[in-house]
């Protein structure tokens, strides 16, 4: 699988203060790919130095393996299209009027495709309309439109959702999971809502005081935030063997604990195992959300 | 290159501040014919057309940083500077093609300004009375002392983010060069001498004196120096045909267009844009 982005040890200084930290990222084609993080964790100035906006202090990033030295760089920016913080749009313009614009920037051939687009983030009827009075939902999908407007194959995002209603939480959603579907755009969305990006990301990057202290792809993420059974146990073997048997998803974390996945009734799940003489020392049964998940991260990074 | 200026002429034929600084140069060139043919029909004023055209260079500077500042403003306050860079265009590009868009409104508002004189002001004024070779030489040192200020301007506005710092930093520093200009033709113009009262057997005599204030050479110097660098002191020395060396202004006028650029240029590339 071709990899999209890679960042090696990144590094932003502003002053005393280290906005990004030893930050290493990868994600390959056609992911939508979450950076999770608080306010003030590096997701903004990660994206801006991808977009060429500022410069790395120390490290390196590639985007479609094109290292940010070489001066290939600005060429391979040509296939991304970009909302940072607030989309980019002349406030005095039409939805239109910008798209046409921004087909002039990225050197379209013609301007058919416009309608299309205005059609695909529904502001088809927006008419003579100034951007400035658009609602801001109108204006992230009027951004959107004008990032789409070079066909791009990889799509960032910085928080897209921030400030908007429940409706354009929705849209949203709806949008950028058509256009990793349907157009199959790589997506690099960034947002401290965890319940959102759980909906949509297929790997996520959780980033803490500039660095990524994980990333994890939707299944195993998901898998460890199912319901589960832990059991401590003397030896896992026979248990393995009977897990085998019955089909039951599990996993081996050491040589005394045992995860079990799934829901099952706990009395009636270790009346089975006893009928088979298998006791465990100790079971513990756990429900883990993503915040959850993320706190225990992020906790964990902390007591590091 | 290409595609950055096509947008940018895209932006600007939908541009309100364009249509308006069209408007004002129209607008003012016929208030300015109609001033002077009051000026004729009353007080007898002769009237030569190429004053009409070359006093309104003296103040040019003010509407230009106006529209370059907010224009340009824009910019950054719409994000469409970041828009550029992240869909990969280069810093220097972005630079060049929104110089090349300043100069080019400068120029076309002062060319329509002109324009408007000509159509107007040749059958009430007559024709230009200079010689049409010192006028065509002129009429360019103008042209380059506009694509100076646009320089200047422009390094302003791609600098500094803030649409609205960027609009009162420009238009002090219009209106900075304006009373340097003035101030150092003052000087230029002190005379030597002064008539002084004097009370000679009972009866008033008036006596001329040397002038205390007249300024040593040196000084003298400095300040046609400042009004040659000046691109507002180079227009008011051609509108008020006292231009010490012409063959000078312009090379003082590429000196300005080529550091503010090549600087402006520089720190741009090296901007931290947000």
């Amino acid at each position: 699988m071709e990899i999209v982005l890679e960042t090696n040890n990144l590094e932003k200084k502003y002053k005393d203060f280290k906005a990004l930290n030893h930050n290493n990222i990868h994600f390959e084609k056609g992911a939508i790919y979450g950076l999770i993080g608080k306010n003030g964790a590096g997701k903004t100035t990660l994206i801006r130095i991808i977009c060429g906006l500022q410069k790395p202090t120390n490290g390196s990033y590639t985007i479609y393996g094109i290292n940010n030295n070489s001066s290939n760089i600005v060429s391979v920016r040509k296939r991304m299209g970009a909302i940072i913080e607030t989309p980019s749009i002349y406030s005095e313009m039409t939805a239109k009027d910008n798209l046409i614009e921004q087909y002039k920037l990225v050197g379209m051939p013609s301007l058919d495709g416009i309608d299309e687009l205005l059609k695909l983030v529904g502001l088809s009827n927006t008419g003579k309309k100034k951007a400035k009075n658009f609602s801001l939902g109108m204006k992230q999908r009027l951004g959107i439109a004008m990032s789409l407007a070079n066909n791009p194959d990889f799509l960032i995002l910085d928080e897209p959702i921030n400030g908007l209603d429940p409706q354009g939480i929705i849209e949203m959603r709806e949008l950028i999971l058509k256009l990793n579907k349907e157009r199959n755009i790589t997506i690099l969305i960034s947002s401290h809502y965890l319940d959102e990006l759980s909906k949509i990301a297929t790997h996520y990057g959780f980033l803490d005081n500039g660095s990524i202290i994980k990333e994890i792809s939707s299944d195993e993420l998901m898998k460890k935030m199912e319901h589960k059974i832990i059991l401590t146990v003397n030896g896992p073997k026979e248990f393995v063997k009977y897990f085998e048997e019955h089909n039951i998803s599990y996993e081996v974390m050491d040589s005394k604990t045992i995860n079990v996945y799934g829901k099952y009734n706990l009395s009636k799940f270790i009346n089975e195992l006893s009928k088979k003489n298998l006791i465990a020392d100790e079971v513990h049964e756990q429900e883990e959300s993503l915040e959850n998940y993320y706190m225990n991260l992020i906790g964990g990074s902390n007591n590091d | 290159m290409i595609k950055l200026l096509n947008a940018s002429f895209t932006r600007l034929r939908k541009n309100k501040l364009f249509w308006l600084l069209t408007l004002f140069s129209i607008g003012l060139a016929i208030f300015m014919v109609y001033a002077m043919y009051n000026d004729m029909k009353n007080y007898g004023d002769i009237i030569k057309l190429e004053q009409l055209i070359f006093n309104y260079s003296t103040s040019i500077a003010i509407p230009i940083s106006i529209f370059i500042s907010l224009f340009l403003g824009v910019e950054y306050s719409d994000g469409a500077i970041r828009n550029k860079i992240s869909i990969g265009h280069k810093r220097t590009n972005i630079y060049l093609s929104n110089l090349i868009i300043i100069l080019l409104v400068s120029l076309f508002s002062y060319i329509l300004f002109m324009l408007v004189i000509f159509l107007l002001g040749m059958p009430i004024f007559g024709t230009i009375t200079l010689p049409i070779s010192k006028f065509i030489i002129l009429m360019s040192c103008i042209f380059v002392t506009i694509i100076t200020y646009s320089s200047i301007f422009t390094f302003l506005a791609m600098i500094i983010s803030n649409k609205t710092i960027t609009a009162i930093v420009s238009i002090m520093l219009a209106f900075g060069m304006m009373i340097t200009a003035i101030t150092c033709m003052n000087i230029l113009y002190t005379p030597k001498t002064i008539q002084e009262a004097k009370m000679v057997d009972g009866e008033t005599k008036m006596e001329e004196v040397p002038n205390p204030k007249y300024p040593s050479e040196k000084k003298k110097k400095v300040c046609q120096t400042l009004l040659n660098i000046n691109p507002t002191g180079q227009m008011f020395q051609i509108a008020d045909n006292s231009i010490s060396n012409i063959k000078k202004l312009p090379l003082y006028s590429l000196g300005i267009i080529v550091i503010f650029t090549a600087s402006g240029i520089m720190l741009f590339k090296k901007k931290e844009l947000k």
